[in-house]
C-alpha cells in the first residue's frame, strides 16, 4: 500500500513538474516582457520606468539555464510557483495572492451552490427519464437534454439577463453582495442560468448509469421477487449509481475554487473566474499562469486523493 | 501565401474536400457494415441530415471564389477581388445603418433605404444584411469544427495507437503527456494558446486541436490495447507482416466507427468553444460567435435591435443541434455498447 | 398514484419559486440606505493604482480626483475652463527672475487637515490627522521625480529647477549605498537634499522655481500628481505584514475619503469631516462653496440653483463594477444608478439626433452633453515609403497628394451618425473646441468630404482609379489597430469602404497591442487610429504631438504620426512660452494651416460626452477632464425612492404560463405511461 501511495504521489508531483514546462514555455518562451510592461503601463511612459517594471516584475533575467545557470526565469519560475511564491500582477502590480483571496469566497459563493442545485436537478430528472425509459417522457427527455447542450452558454446568459432582469424584472440583473440578505437574489439568476445549462448533459450521463445498474442481475432478480419499479429504482439502483456519479462529484469540488469564467464574468460577481477574465483582457500574463497553475494543482490533488482511497477500498487498483 | 490568392486556397480546398467525401461515400457503399449504418441512420434522423447539408452546402457555396464578374459601380467592391457565390448574391446590398427585418425605412432616422424590404432579417449597424453575414458564419464554422477535429484526430490517434501499440517508453511519454494536459483547466489553457500564438483560423484551431485531442488519444490507446491482443493481429504478426501495415490495414479499420463518433461529437464542442472565444476577442473573424458578441450590446439599444442576435443564436443553435442529434444517431448505430456515455 | 405524486412534486416546485420571485425583488440594495444621499454609479474597467503621483487614467482619476485635493482647481461652470483656488488661498503670484526663469509662490490656507487614518501614528502616538504643511507638497513632488515611483508625468515637471538631477542623485546614491536604499523615503529624500526648484521657506509657503519657460505647469497644480501626500502614508502602507500598500490605500485631504476599495467590484467614497470646506464653511473658499456664475446654459439647466450653498452635497458616493453594457444601462434604466456614466463605445439610442426620446423625456431623464477635449484621428505613418513624407521631391508631392485624397474620402459626419448617432463634431484640426486656438468657423478644404475631388487628386499623384502603376493592381495599404473586438472591426471597415470607393484596397490589421507597440515602435505601421485626451486646457497640449523632438520611432514619444518639419518646429518652440493673445494665435494658425496640407493625420472628430441622469441627481456638468465633481452634485432622495418603486414591478404571469406549459408537456408523458403498463 505505502508503495503505490508513494508511487502515485511522484507521478503526481512529475505532473505538476510538466504543467510547470508547459507554462513556462507559453508565458515566457513566446511573449515579449518589453509588450507586457507597455501594456500594463500605458502609451505615455518613458523607457526608463519600462525597464524599472521589469526588474519588479522579475522579467530582466534570461529565459533557459544554459544561458546563466545562477539567474535565469526557468528556475525562478518553478521556484516561485513550487513555494507559491506567485508575486505581483503584471496588470496593475497588486498581489496576485490578495487577489486569489478576496475572489475565493465569491467563487465559492456560486459555485457550491451550483454543484448542489445542479445535481438536486438533474439527478431526479435522469432516475425520471429512466424510469420512464423506452417512453414518450424518455423520448422527450432525451432530445430536451440534446436541445438544452446545443445552446451556445453566452446565448443563455444574455438571454436570462435579458428575459428574467430587464423584461420580468424578477432578479437584480448583475451584481454581488455578500451580505446575506441580499445575496440570494444576486444568485438568482447565474444558479438558474448555470443550472439550466449543465442539466442536458447531466441528466444524460446520469441517465446512462442509471439504465446501465438497472440491466444488473441483482436487479432482475429484486423485479423477479415482486419488488415495486419505484422501490427497485430508488434502493437499488440509486444506490448502486451513486458511485460513478459520486466520484464526478469528487473530482468537480477542485474546480469549484477556480469559479465560472462566464457566469462570474457576465454577473459581476468578483470570484476567481471573474478575476482570470480580466486579467485575459488585460494581458495580465503572470495572473493567469498562476490561475491554471492552481487549476492544474487542484486537479492532481483531487486525482490523486481519489485513486488512493479506491487503492484503499479496492487492492486490485494498485497493480495497475 | 496572400500572394497566392486566397481564393485559390479556398478553391482547391473544396475540391479536394468534395473529393474526399467521393471517396468516403464509395467506401461506405462497398462496404457492407457501414452501408447499413448508413441508411439507419438516414432512416432515424432524416430532418437533422438534411439541415446539415443545408449548413454545408450555404458553406460550398461561400467557399467557391473568383475574381471579376462584378459591376464597376457596385457599392463597396474591389472589381478585382475574389467573390464567393454567396458574396456576389448579396452583392450590393449595403445600406447605411440598421434596418428591421423586411422594413422599408432605417430604423433610427427613418431614412428611406437603398432596397427596401429586400433585408428578410434586417441590417446590422453599418448596414450589412444579417442574413448574408449569417450564411457566411456557416463556412466558418464548418471550418472550425472540421479543420479542428482533422487536426486533433490525427494528432490523438499518432499518440494513442502508437502508445497502445509499441507500449513501452512511448507508452509512458505519451501517457506522462496526457495526465499534464489533462490536469490543466481545459479553457484557460485554450486561451492561453491562443494569446500566445496570435489571433486567426489557424491558429484558434491549432489551440482548440491542442485542448481536445486527448481524450480521444486515451480512447484510441485503451482500443489498441484490446486489439493488439486479439488473434488476428497476433496471426498477422507471426506471419511477418511489417507493424505499420498491421496498423494500417487490421487497426486503424477497428477503430473507424471510433474516429466517425469522435469527428461528429467533437464538431459541436469546437464550434461552442470558439463562440466563447469570440466573447473574449480571441475569436474567428466572422463567426456566428463574433456576430453575437458584437450584437449582444444591441439588446440595451431602446428601442431593441435584436434581430442581429437572434438571426446569429438561431444559425449557432440549428447546425449545433443537428450535429448532436446526428452524433448520437451516429454513435447508437456504430457503436452501441458505450450508448449514451457523454464525450 | 405514482404520477400524481410525482405531479404534485413539480407543481410545488414551480410554486416554490413563485413564491420566491414575488418575495424578492430586484433592488440591489440594502433596504436601509434608500433614504440618505448615496449617489449610485457605476464604473467599468477596474483602477490599477490609486497612488497620486501615478494614477494617469480616467478610471482611477474618479478616485483620487476626490480623495486628494490639490493648490488650484477648475471652476465648476466656467468655460472655457477657468483656474480658482483650491487648497492654496489665492492663484499663484509669478515672478520672472530673468534669463528664462521665473518663481511660481503659493500661499496655503491655514488649518488644513489630512483624512483620519491610523498611519499617523507614526508621527504622533494616538493621531489620527495632522496639520497639512508645504513640506507635504515639496514631498509630492519628490515623490514624482523619484525614479523607483515611475510616475509618468515626470517630463513636464522637468522644467523645475534641479527636477531631474534630484531623480539621478537618488538613483545613484540608492546604487552605491545599500545602508541608503533601506532607509524609509522620506529620509532619503532629505538626505539627497531637496529639489532646489521647490522649497517651503515656512509651513504655510510653496515656492516652485522653473528653469525654463513654462507657463503650462499652472494647470499641473491643479492635477492630483501634484496633490499633498503624508509622508507617514508611504512609509506605513507598504504591502508588509498585512498592511494594503499605498496604491490600494490613498491617504489625502480632499472632500471624500475612501472607505471601502474592493476594485473588482465596489468602492465607496464618504463625505471627509476633515476637508476644510466641511469644517469651514463660513470661508466660503471658492473650492468649497456652489459657485454662483456661471455660463447661460446653466441657468436654463438649473445647476445656478445651488449657489451659495457649501459642499459637499452628499454624503456617499457608491461605485459599482459593470462591465457590460446590458446591465449597466438596465440598472440606470430602473433607477439603481443615478446617472448613465459616460458610456464610452457604445451609444445608447436612447437619444435620437442629439436629443432624448419622449419616452425618456416622460421617465424624467435629463441629457447633460459636453465637448471633450479629446480628437480622435487616423494617423499615417510619415516614416512609410508609401504613405509618409517620402525620400525626394517627387515621392514628396506623390505621398502628399495620396493623404490628401484619403483625407478626402473620410466622411467624419457620416461616421458620427453611424456609430455615435450623432454625438461628437467632426474635427477640423488637431485643436479641440474649449482649448485656445480653436477656430469655430475654420473648415479645412481636405475634410470637407468630396470623392470626385478627391479621385483628381489620387489621378494626379500617379494612382489613378487607385490603381498602383508598379504593380497593375489596386494601391495595397495596411490599417493597423489593437482593437480586435467585432465593434471595433466594424469601426475599420467604415474607413476601409470609404477608401475602397478610390480604389485602394486597404487590409485591416488588428493585432495585439503587443504587436501593435512592437508595429509602432519598428515603423512598420501605415495607417492606425488614435485619440488624444487633453492633460490640461491649452493647445500647446495637443500641437506637440507633431513635434520632432516628440517623434515616437526616434524618441519614443507621443509623435506616433513621426511627423517632422522644421518650420513647424520653430512655431512650436515659439509659440509653446507664449502667453494667449493675437501673436500666440497667429502661430498656431500658421501650424494649423501646415497640418492641412500635409496631413499626417486625417482629423476624425472631438468627442462629445453624452451623461444620462436621473431627474433627483441635481448639478451635473462633465468638464471633459477627467477630474471627478461628486462635491457638486445633490440628489432627491424622496423622488428617487418614489420612481424606483413605480418602476420595478416584477412582471409574475410568465410564471403562470411557465406552470402550464410543463403540465402540458408532463401530462401526455404520464398517460402513456400508464396505458402502456396496464
Amino acid at each position: 500500500m505505502g508503495a503505490y501511495v508513494l508511487r502515485r504521489l511522484g507521478y503526481g508531483i512529475g505532473v505538476v513538474l510538466g504543467v510547470l514546462f508547459l507554462l513556462f514555455l507559453l508565458f515566457f518562451a513566446v511573449t515579449d516582457p518589453d509588450d507586457i510592461a507597455r501594456k500594463a503601463l500605458g502609451e505615455k511612459v518613458p523607457p526608463a520606468v519600462i525597464e524599472q517594471w521589469k526588474q519588479n516584475h522579475g522579467y530582466d533575467r534570461p529565459l533557459w539555464p544554459w544561458q546563466d545557470f545562477e539567474e535565469n526565469l526557468l528556475f525562478e519560475h518553478y521556484r516561485r510557483m513550487l513555494t507559491f511564491d506567485f508575486g505581483l500582477s503584471d496588470a496593475d502590480d497588486s498581489p496576485i495572492v490578495d487577489r486569489l483571496r478576496s475572489g475565493m469566497i465569491p467563487s465559492l459563493a456560486l459555485t457550491v451552490p451550483l454543484l448542489i442545485l445542479g445535481l438536486g436537478a438533474s439527478i431526479p430528472l435522469s432516475l425520471l427519464v429512466a424510469f420512464f425509459r423506452e417512453t414518450y417522457i424518455d423520448r422527450m427527455g432525451v432530445f430536451l437534454c440534446v436541445l438544452a447542450m446545443s445552446v451556445s452558454m453566452l446565448l443563455y446568459i444574455i438571454g436570462a439577463q435579458f428575459l428574467i432582469g430587464k423584461v420580468l424584472r424578477w432578479f437584480p440583473i448583475s451584481g454581488f453582495d455578500p451580505d446575506l440578505l441580499l445575496l440570494p437574489r444576486f444568485l438568482a439568476l447565474p444558479l438558474l442560468v448555470g443550472v439550466i445549462g449543465g442539466i442536458g448533459a447531466d441528466v444524460r450521463f446520469y441517465r446512462t448509469a442509471f439504465i446501465e445498474e438497472s440491466t444488473r442481475d441483482f436487479v432482475r432478480t429484486a423485479r423477479a421477487k415482486g419488488a415495486s419499479e419505484a422501490r427497485i429504482m430508488t434502493r437499488h439502483v440509486l444506490r448502486n449509481a451513486m458511485i460513478p456519479i459520486l466520484t464526478q462529484v469528487v473530482l468537480a469540488i477542485p474546480f469549484l475554487f477556480m469559479g465560472s469564467l462566464l457566469l462570474e464574468s457576465f454577473f459581476g460577481i468578483p470570484g476567481l473566474g471573474g478575476i482570470t477574465v480580466d486579467a485575459i483582457q488585460a494581458n495580465d500574463f503572470s495572473t493567469l499562469r498562476t490561475m491554471v497553475f492552481i487549476g492544474s494543482l487542484l486537479f492532481v490533488v483531487g486525482q490523486i486523493a481519489t485513486d488512493i482511497s479506491y487503492g484503499i477500498v479496492d487492492p486490485r487498483v494498485r497493480l495497475k | 501565401m496572400m500572394g497566392i490568392e486566397a481564393y485559390m486556397v479556398s478553391n482547391v480546398g473544396t475540391l479536394l474536400l468534395l473529393a474526399g467525401l467521393g471517396y468516403v461515400a464509395r467506401v461506405v457503399r462497398r462496404n457492407r457494415f457501414w452501408r447499413e449504418a448508413a441508411s439507419e441512420l438516414w432512416r432515424r434522423r432524416r430532418i437533422a441530415l438534411c439541415v446539415v447539408a443545408v449548413f454545408f452546402v450555404i458553406a460550398l457555396l461561400d467557399s467557391v471564389a473568383w475574381k471579376g464578374g462584378v459591376p464597376e459601380d457596385a457599392v463597396g467592391v474591389l472589381p478585382n477581388a475574389p467573390y464567393s457565390l454567396i458574396d456576389r448574391i448579396f452583392l450590393d446590398t449595403t445600406e447605411a445603418s440598421y434596418s428591421a427585418p423586411f422594413a422599408a425605412v432605417e430604423f433610427y432616422g427613418g431614412r428611406p433605404l437603398r432596397k427596401p424590404g429586400a433585408h428578410p432579417l434586417g441590417t446590422d449597424i453599418i448596414g450589412r444584411d444579417v442574413l448574408y453575414m449569417a450564411l457566411k458564419g456557416a463556412r466558418v464554422a464548418l471550418l472550425i469544427g472540421g479543420l479542428t477535429s482533422l487536426i486533433a484526430i490525427p494528432l490523438a490517434l499518432l499518440f494513442g495507437v502508437g502508445a497502445g501499440y509499441f507500449g513501452g517508453r512511448f507508452d509512458d511519454f505519451v501517457f506522462f503527456l496526457i495526465s499534464t494536459l489533462q490536469s490543466m483547466p481545459g479553457l484557460l489553457l485554450l486561451i492561453a494558446l491562443v494569446m500566445a500564438m496570435g489571433r486567426g483560423t489557424v491558429s484558434v484551431c491549432i489551440a482548440l486541436a491542442v485542448t481536445s485531442w486527448v481524450g480521444f488519444s486515451r480512447l484510441s490507446r485503451a482500443e489498441t490495447l484490446k486489439l493488439r491482443e486479439l488473434d488476428f493481429v497476433r496471426a498477422a504478426r507471426v506471419l511477418g507482416v511489417s507493424e505499420p501495415r498491421i496498423i494500417v490495414r487490421h487497426v486503424l479499420p477497428n477503430l473507424a466507427h471510433l474516429i466517425v463518433i469522435t469527428f461528429v461529437l467533437m464538431f459541436s464542442g469546437h464550434v461552442l468553444s470558439e463562440a466563447v472565444l469570440s466573447w473574449l476577442g480571441i475569436g474567428v473573424d466572422g463567426s456566428w460567435g463574433q456576430m453575437i458578441d458584437g450584437a449582444r450590446d444591441e439588446l440595451s439599444r431602446e428601442p431593441i435591435v435584436w434581430w442581429n442576435i437572434a438571426a446569429a443564436g438561431t444559425a449557432l443553435f440549428t447546425l449545433i443541434l443537428a450535429v448532436n442529434m446526428v452524433g448520437d444517431s451516429i454513435r447508437d448505430v456504430l457503436d452501441p455498447r458505450t450508448q449514451g456515455e457523454a464525450p | 398514484m405514482r404520477s400524481a405524486s410525482f405531479a404534485r412534486l413539480v407543481l410545488c416546485g414551480l410554486g416554490g419559486l413563485a413564491v420566491l420571485v414575488t418575495g424578492c425583488g430586484n433592488d440591489p440594495y440594502p433596504p436601509s440606505d434608500a433614504t440618505s444621499k448615496v449617489l449610485y454609479g457605476s464604473f467599468v474597467d477596474a483602477p490599477k493604482s490609486l497612488d497620486p503621483a501615478v494614477a494617469y487614467s480616467q478610471r482611477e482619476h474618479a478616485i483620487t480626483g476626490a480623495v486628494y485635493d490639490t493648490l488650484l482647481e477648475y471652476h465648476f461652470l466656467k468655460r472655457p475652463l477657468e483656474l480658482i483656488p483650491g487648497l492654496a488661498a489665492a492663484l499663484p503670484e509669478v515672478t520672472d527672475l530673468g534669463g528664462g526663469r521665473s518663481r511660481w509662490r503659493f500661499e496655503l490656507r491655514p488649518d488644513l487637515l489630512f483624512h483620519d487614518d491610523p498611519c499617523f501614528e507614526l508621527s504622533a502616538p494616538g493621531a489620527r490627522t495632522r496639520a497639512i504643511t508645504s513640506a507635504d507638497f515639496a514631498f509630492s513632488l519628490a515623490r514624482i521625480a523619484d525614479p523607483k515611483v515611475g510616475s509618468p508625468v515626470v517630463e513636464p515637471f522637468s522644467n523645475v529647477e534641479d527636477f531631474q538631477a534630484f531623480g539621478e542623485r537618488l538613483a545613484a546614491r540608492r546604487a552605491s549605498e545599500p545602508a541608503f536604499a533601506a532607509l524609509p523615503v522620506h529620509e532619503q529624500y532629505r538626505l539627497v537634499g531637496p529639489i532646489a526648484g521647490v522649497s517651503a521657506p515656512s509651513d504655510s509657503i510653496l515656492e516652485i522655481t522653473l528653469a525654463r519657460p513654462y507657463p503650462q505647469i499652472k494647470y499641473w497644480f491643479a492635477m492630483e500628481f501634484s496633490a499633498p501626500v503624508p509622508w507617514e502614508a508611504i512609509a506605513w502602507y507598504d504591502g508588509e505584514d498585512g498592511r494594503p500598500r499605498f496604491d490600494d490605500h490613498p491617504v489625502g485631504s480632499g472632500p471624500f475619503q475612501l472607505t471601502r476599495y474592493d476594485k473588482r467590484a465596489i468602492f465607496v467614497l464618504e463625505k471627509s469631516a476633515n476637508w476644510y470646506g466641511v469644517r469651514h464653511p463660513e470661508w466660503r473658499a471658492p473650492g468649497a462653496t456652489y459657485p454662483s456664475e456661471g455660463e447661460e446654459r446653466d441657468r436654463a439647466a438649473g445647476r445656478l440653483e445651488s449657489a451659495g450653498r457649501p459642499l459637499p452635497m452628499i454624503e456617499r458616493i457608491e461605485m459599482r463594477r459593470e462591465k457590460e453594457d446590458l446591465p449597466r444601462f438596465n440598472k440606470f434604466m430602473q433607477g439603481y444608478y443615478d446617472n448613465s456614466g459616460i458610456v464610452a463605445e457604445n451609444f445608447d439610442t436612447v437619444i435620437q439626433n442629439g436629443r432624448l426620446t419622449p419616452e425618456m423625456q416622460a421617465l424624467g431623464i435629463a441629457l447633460d452633453k459636453e465637448i471633450s477635449p479629446t480628437v480622435f484621428f487616423l494617423g499615417f505613418n510619415m516614416d512609410d515609403p508609401v504613405v509618409g513624407k517620402g525620400v525626394d521631391a517627387a515621392a514628396r508631392t506623390r505621398n502628399r497628394m495620396l493623404r490628401q485624397a484619403m483625407s478626402l474620402a473620410i466622411d467624419a459626419e457620416e461616421f458620427l451618425r453611424i456609430f455615435s448617432n450623432g454625438r461628437g463634431l467632426p474635427a477640423q484640426s488637431p485643436i479641440p473646441p474649449n482649448i485656445y486656438g480653436h477656430d469655430p468657423d475654420y473648415r479645412n478644404p481636405y475634410r470637407q468630404p468630396d470623392l470626385d475631388r478627391a479621385r483628381a487628386i489620387l489621378a494626379r499623384a500617379g494612382y489613378p482609379g487607385g490603381v498602383d502603376p508598379a504593380t497593375g493592381e489596386a494601391l495595397r495599404l495596411t490599417f493597423d489597430s489593437y482593437n480586435t473586438t467585432t465593434a471595433g472591426l466594424i469601426q475599420h471597415q467604415f474607413y476601409t469602404n470609404a477608401w475602397k470607393k478610390l480604389g485602394l484596397d486597404v487590409r485591416i490589421e488588428a493585432v495585439t497591442y503587443n504587436q501593435f507597440q512592437d508595429k509602432l515602435r519598428n515603423g512598420a505601421h501605415q495607417i492606425f487610429e488614435f485619440g488624444w485626451g487633453a492633460d490640461y486646457p491649452d493647445p500647446e497640449n495637443f500641437l506637440f504631438l507633431f513635434w520632432s523632438a516628440m517623434r515616437n520611432s526616434t524618441n519614443g514619444g507621443p509623435n506616433y504620426a513621426n511627423f517632422s518639419d522644421d518650420r513647424f518646429d520653430a512655431l512650436f518652440l515659439e509659440m509653446k512660452v507664449m502667453e494667449n493673445g493675437p501673436e500666440r494665435l497667429a502661430k498656431i494658425r500658421e501650424m494649423i494651416a501646415i497640418l492641412e496640407d500635409e496631413r499626417p493625420w486625417i482629423e476624425l472628430m472631438v468627442r462629445e460626452d453624452y451623461l444620462l441622469r436621473h431627474g433627483w441627481l441635481a448639478n451635473v456638468k462633465p468638464s471633459g477632464l477627467s477630474i471627478p465633481t461628486y462635491q457638486y452634485l445633490d440628489i432627491d432622495v424622496e423622488q428617487r425612492a418614489e420612481r424606483r418603486r413605480a418602476w420595478n414591478q416584477p412582471v409574475v404571469w410568465p410564471l403562470y404560463v411557465l406552470l402550464a406549459v410543463a403540465v402540458l408537456v408532463v401530462a401526455p408523458g404520464i398517460r402513456t405511461y400508464l396505458k402502456e403498463r396496464q
